[in-house]
């Protein structure tokens, strides 16, 4: 008989036996926690954003939210040898999406990036980024320290990681671009591929940079631009950095109260609602309640670390430290979007800012970490799993 | 390289510092190291040895937002733009939007009306937890604000389901109210903002001005008349009333009714060259700020809705159409010796003369039977066409709403009665402002102007119309100077002032369409100073009833003269005609009279005993000649066979009986009338 509460180590993949509410019993429930209270802080924010009112953002949002939570349990029961076998179907299907896009993408402010289902509008660049992760992962499961010294065994990956790039810079969508690209430096290091490769790449990338700016779109060069010299054009294109750091700064130690800040509740920063919530909390709730959403933020990411960490095989811990990297980004590229630490990029803060698409991908990532931390002890050891 | 565990060795028995599992082992499957599995284990090393690195940036790069947003936040906050700052500010603009409803003004600028912010209280019953202690909350806040009407409005006693949604609960909030209920803080009570209108002097001119809705709009007066002018001009709207003088004939007029104990009155003060009303009172009146709550009976103008029969103040129309028309001249004598007979009815004089009189006199002593004589002489249709033109036949045209058409026998049907009777200001009725507007160009020198309630432009004078010579109204001027120094006119006496005027002693028409006895309408109508008439003053008290001042009489020269006199000595030095004396004073009077006894010019041949008829008298100055001499009417069945004024439209009787019905006092008729009449009736 098992007796022992851990889903028995190097149990073949055939034998599905492990109940559901055991599987339950092993999910990272102080995880799904800081989950829920960072969608209660987003409701809080969008209820604020719309002069406080839960039409029309915070209600639909935490609905979604709701749905996407289940959706995040639901795949947590899934055995992560089923979505590592996955892994390579999935990718194929991230590419397809980017390609429809860029053919039949639905336009929203300028830039061709959803396509529309009905009910969710998805964003194949953000679902990418999992996919691809999922990918590289899977790749990487079973590498010796010789074959990831190889270049020839990581090249096929470097690419892999290239022709979803270079379709999101097409779109053009910069920031996610950005975003991909680091995930997928961050699983192949995690993987032990060398960092100096990595550092060539960077520096060739520094020195190539005006190349690039030369080659960027108007609005993104304005983006540059203006994060250099915000002052520059206040009532322009610096106009929202402007505001956001007035928000900030009009929040103070304590905040101006919520419901009380005078950038939100008298429409200073236009689209608010979406890449700019954070300066919602930051003026209402002050200082003090900023860095508690932050130290949330990176309770999240540390906990997806610590499923990382403690997972017993590297697909696991590659794809956690993806997942774990990819809200990291999502949350450091806003976050310095908002204070004016980088250009403004269209990146939003996960379960805060209104809006779908971030959401789903988001929540699809947590769904697949769950399924790491509940299957953490599991092997591909088996031929069977293989 | 692969290592196996020999078989038939015990398994390890748990991790170290695994729990005691009981004596239970482990089951353990495919337990084998084999080399790619010392591989995977260095790899798994590497890469816990690099996620710790990651995970030490991320933290790191954490620690780098948490020091941008300390330094944005606290240590060197940007801070709004000043322009930013006042946007951030609560609107509290304190001045009030202009008013939506123009000021009403006298001519001098003083406010008569005026539209203020004020609020309305409202509730949503169904909002409000506890009806009953908020009831008693809102009336502690609101005096005059009963408990149970709040609390039953408030839906006491009703499940919160089955209320109203909205109740006014005060539509005329005050300042401090507002404030006192809005620091009660019951939830489900609003206030709702609205434009107030007030009055600042309550009854002042309470006709003119008239009032209006709680929703703003003019319900009668002024306020109704010019409703969308006030509306849509935001200047003031100015008035010719003057609000001072306004203030005196409303005191003067309140004393004489008060004192003869009348139900009602009027008074008028109007500008003889320009026909601007500076006063118009009419009694008993209201306070319009509150004009919902007047009885209509204060709410009625007897100055301008109310019509009256004028008695012989209408003697100065019959006399200025004869002396303009040419017909007769003052210097002419007329047999005032007997009643005339109509009928079966008698035209008597108050104090019977035995002797023919000149006009002076006539009027004077207020001789009907001069007056008709008069009448007789010019005929009807001369009557009918000065009365046209002095607006007489047909409603005012002053800027009130609904002034009633004059009341009068059919045109085409005047018979010898009624161009008798209307001579002397009987059969026909008329409200007091058209009398006061007809008597302007008697004494202004001949011309008409149309009564206005509106300030007139002194640069812009308004082009009157002559309806008579000038002549015809100097000496007109003279002979009511004559009434007030030697006639029925003498308590209209102003010291310093030379005062001309005209009693007149209605009497009323009851329910039944008959005159009342021992009931009349006393007035007085006046002009000063006589030696260029300014002011045309006119007083008439309802029904008075006489007291030791008047010696029991109740005539227009005891009872509204010396209110006239009262008012000219208040307001005429205030209209800057300062009082005349001694020697100045003495003269003017000698230059402003006629004689009472005149003779006719040489050459001239006066009307007289032997003479009295001028050529072209109208037919009816016959009829009256060919009667026999007044029978007394002691004996009644005489009347009958008496074949006199043939009418030819009617029997007599039916005439007579036409000619009664003058003077039902308005279309909205006074309570005084029924009142009065039946205590007469009681001691009849």
């Amino acid at each position: 008989m098992i007796l022992d509460d851990s889903l028995a180590l190097r149990r073949p993949f055939r034998e599905r036996s492990f109940g559901v509410v055991r599987k339950l019993g092993r999910v990272n429930w102080l995880f799904v926690l800081c989950v829920c209270l960072l969608a209660g802080v987003g409701y809080a924010a969008l209820y604020s954003a719309a002069g406080g009112s839960a039409e029309p953002y915070a209600q639909s949002q935490i609905i979604r939210f709701c749905g996407m939570l289940v959706m995040m349990l639901g795949i947590a029961m899934v055995d992560i040898r089923l979505l590592a076998k996955l892994s390579w179907p999935a990718y194929g299907l991230g590419i397809a999406l980017l390609l429809v896009v860029m053919l039949a993408g639905h336009t929203g402010l300028g830039a061709k990036r959803w396509i529309d289902l009905g009910p969710i509008e998805i964003q194949p660049s953000e679902l990418m980024k999992l996919f691809l992760a999922m990918a590289l992962a899977d790749y990487f499961k079973r590498a010796t320290p010789e074959q990831t010294g190889n270049p020839l065994y990581v090249l096929p990956m470097a690419l892999a990681v290239l022709i979803p790039v270079g379709l999101i810079l097409k779109e053009p969508n910069l920031g996610t671009a950005v975003i991909t690209a680091t995930i997928g430096a961050t699983v192949m290091l995690g993987a032990g591929v060398r960092w100096w490769w990595f550092a060539i790449i960077v520096a060739i990338v520094a020195i190539s940079a005006p190349v690039i700016y030369h080659h960027l779109h108007a609005y993104q060069k304005a983006r540059i631009d203006i994060f250099l010299n915000p002052g520059a054009d206040p009532l322009g294109a610096g106009y929202n950095i402007i505001q956001s750091k007035i928000a900030l700064g009009s929040g103070g130690f304590f905040g101006q109260g919520y419901l009380h800040g005078t950038q939100n509740q008298l429409n200073f920063l236009p689209e608010k609602q979406t890449d700019f919530v954070f300066t919602i909390i930051a003026e209402e709730f002050g200082y003090l309640g900023s860095l508690a959403v932050l130290g949330l933020l990176f309770g999240i990411v540390a906990l997806a670390l610590h499923t990382a960490l403690t997972c017993g095989h590297t697909y696991g811990r590659l794809l956690a430290l993806g997942i774990g990297t990819n809200f990291f980004l999502y949350c450091f590229v806003n976050l310095s979007m908002v204070m004016g630490l980088i250009p403004v990029g269209g990146v939003p803060i996960p379960l805060i800012s209104y809006g779908g698409s971030a959401l789903t991908a988001v929540m699809l990532g947590f769904g697949v970490l769950q399924s790491i931390h509940v299957h953490r002890d599991v092997t591909f050891a088996s031929p069977d799993d293989l | 390289m692969t290592l196996t565990l020999r078989p038939g060795e015990p398994p390890p028995a748990r991790r170290k510092g695994a729990p005691e599992r009981g004596g239970a082992v482990p089951l353990m499957e495919n337990v084998r190291v084999t080399g790619s599995d010392l591989d995977q284990r260095r790899v798994l090393d590497k890469a816990r040895g690099r996620m710790v690195i990651a995970a030490l940036l991320f933290l790191g790069l954490y620690g780098v937002l948490a020091a941008k947003l300390t330094w944005s936040t606290v240590v060197h906050p940007l801070l709004p733009s000043a322009a930013q700052i006042a946007a951030m500010q609560p609107q509290l603009d304190m001045t009030p939007p202009p008013p939506s409803r123009a000021d009403i003004t006298d001519r001098n600028g003083t406010i008569l009306a005026v539209s203020l912010p004020g609020a309305e209280l409202y509730a949503d019953p169904q909002q409000v937890p506890d009806p009953e202690a908020a009831a008693q909350l809102l009336a502690n806040a609101m005096p005059g604000i009963n408990v149970a009407d709040t609390a039953l409005k408030l839906g006491a006693g009703v499940p919160v389901s089955k209320r109203k949604e909205f109740v006014y609960l005060n539509r005329k909030l005050t300042p401090q109210e507002e404030l006192a209920v809005n620091s009660l803080g019951i939830p489900g009570v609003y206030f709702e903002n609205k434009e107030e209108r007030h009055y600042p002097d309550g009854d002042l001119a309470s006709h003119i001005l008239g009032g209006v809705r709680v929703d703003g709009t003019g319900l009668a007066g002024v306020e109704q008349y010019f409703n969308q002018r006030l509306t849509s001009n935001p200047q003031p709207l100015v008035l010719s009333i003057d609000a001072g003088i306004q203030s005196i004939v409303h005191d003067e007029l309140a004393a004489a009714v008060k004192e003869f104990q009348s139900p009602g009155g009027c008074a008028i003060v109007m500008n003889a060259h320009t026909g601007e009303i500076l006063a118009m009172s009419s009694l008993p009146d209201y306070d319009v700020n509150g004009y919902g709550n007047a009885s209509r009976d204060s709410q009625f103008n007897r100055c301008v809705t109310g019509t009256y029969e004028p008695g012989s103040v209408f003697k100065l129309q019959t006399v200025a159409m004869a002396l303009d028309a040419g017909a007769v001249h003052y210097w002419d004598y007329f047999d005032t010796t007997h009643p005339l007979r109509i009928g079966h009815f008698y035209i008597t004089d108050f104090e019977p003369a035995k002797t023919w009189m000149a006009i002076p006199e006539i009027l004077n002593v207020s001789s009907n039977i001069g007056a008709s004589r008069i009448a007789a002489i010019l005929g009807p249709q001369i009557e009918q066409a000065w009365y046209a033109k002095q607006g007489l036949l047909r409603p005012s045209d002053v800027q009130l709403p609904g002034p009633p058409m004059p009341q009068f026998h059919p045109l085409n049907h005047w018979g010898l009665a009624t161009t008798l009777t209307v001579s002397f200001g009987a059969g026909i009725a008329i409200s007091p402002l058209q009398l006061v507007t007809a008597t302007l160009p008697i004494v202004n020198g001949g011309v008409r102007y149309p009564a206005t309630l509106l300030k007139i432009d002194p640069n812009n004078p308004p082009q009157g119309v002559r309806v008579m010579q000038q002549s015809t109204s100097d000496l007109m001027r003279k002979m009511m100077t004559n009434v007030v120094l030697f006639g029925t006119g003498k308590n209209a006496q102003v010291p310093g002032y030379i005062v001309g005027g005209k009693t007149g002693t209605a009497q009323v028409v009851g329910p039944n369409g008959g005159y009342l006895k021992h009931t009349n309408n006393a007035s007085f109508m006046a002009a000063f100073p006589m030696e260029d008439p300014q002011y045309v003053v006119y007083v008439l008290v309802l029904q008075p009833k006489p007291d030791a001042t008047t010696y029991g009489f109740t005539t227009g020269g005891y009872i509204a003269a010396p209110a006239v006199s009262r008012i000219i000595a208040r307001i005429g030095p205030m209209l800057g005609i300062l009082p005349d004396t001694g020697d100045q004073l003495a003269q003017l009077q000698q230059q402003l009279t006629v004689p009472l006894n005149p003779t006719a010019p040489p050459g001239a041949r006066a009307l007289g005993p032997g003479n009295p008829l001028p050529p072209g008298a109208n037919a009816f100055a016959y009829e009256l000649l060919g009667e026999k001499p007044p029978q007394p009417p002691a004996m009644p069945h005489a009347q009958a066979n008496d074949n006199l004024a043939p009418e030819p439209s009617a029997s007599r009787s039916t005439h007579v009986r036409h000619d009664g019905i003058m003077a039902p006092v308005s279309p909205m008729m006074g309570s005084h009338m029924t009142a009065r009449d039946g205590g007469n009736d009681g001691q009849a």
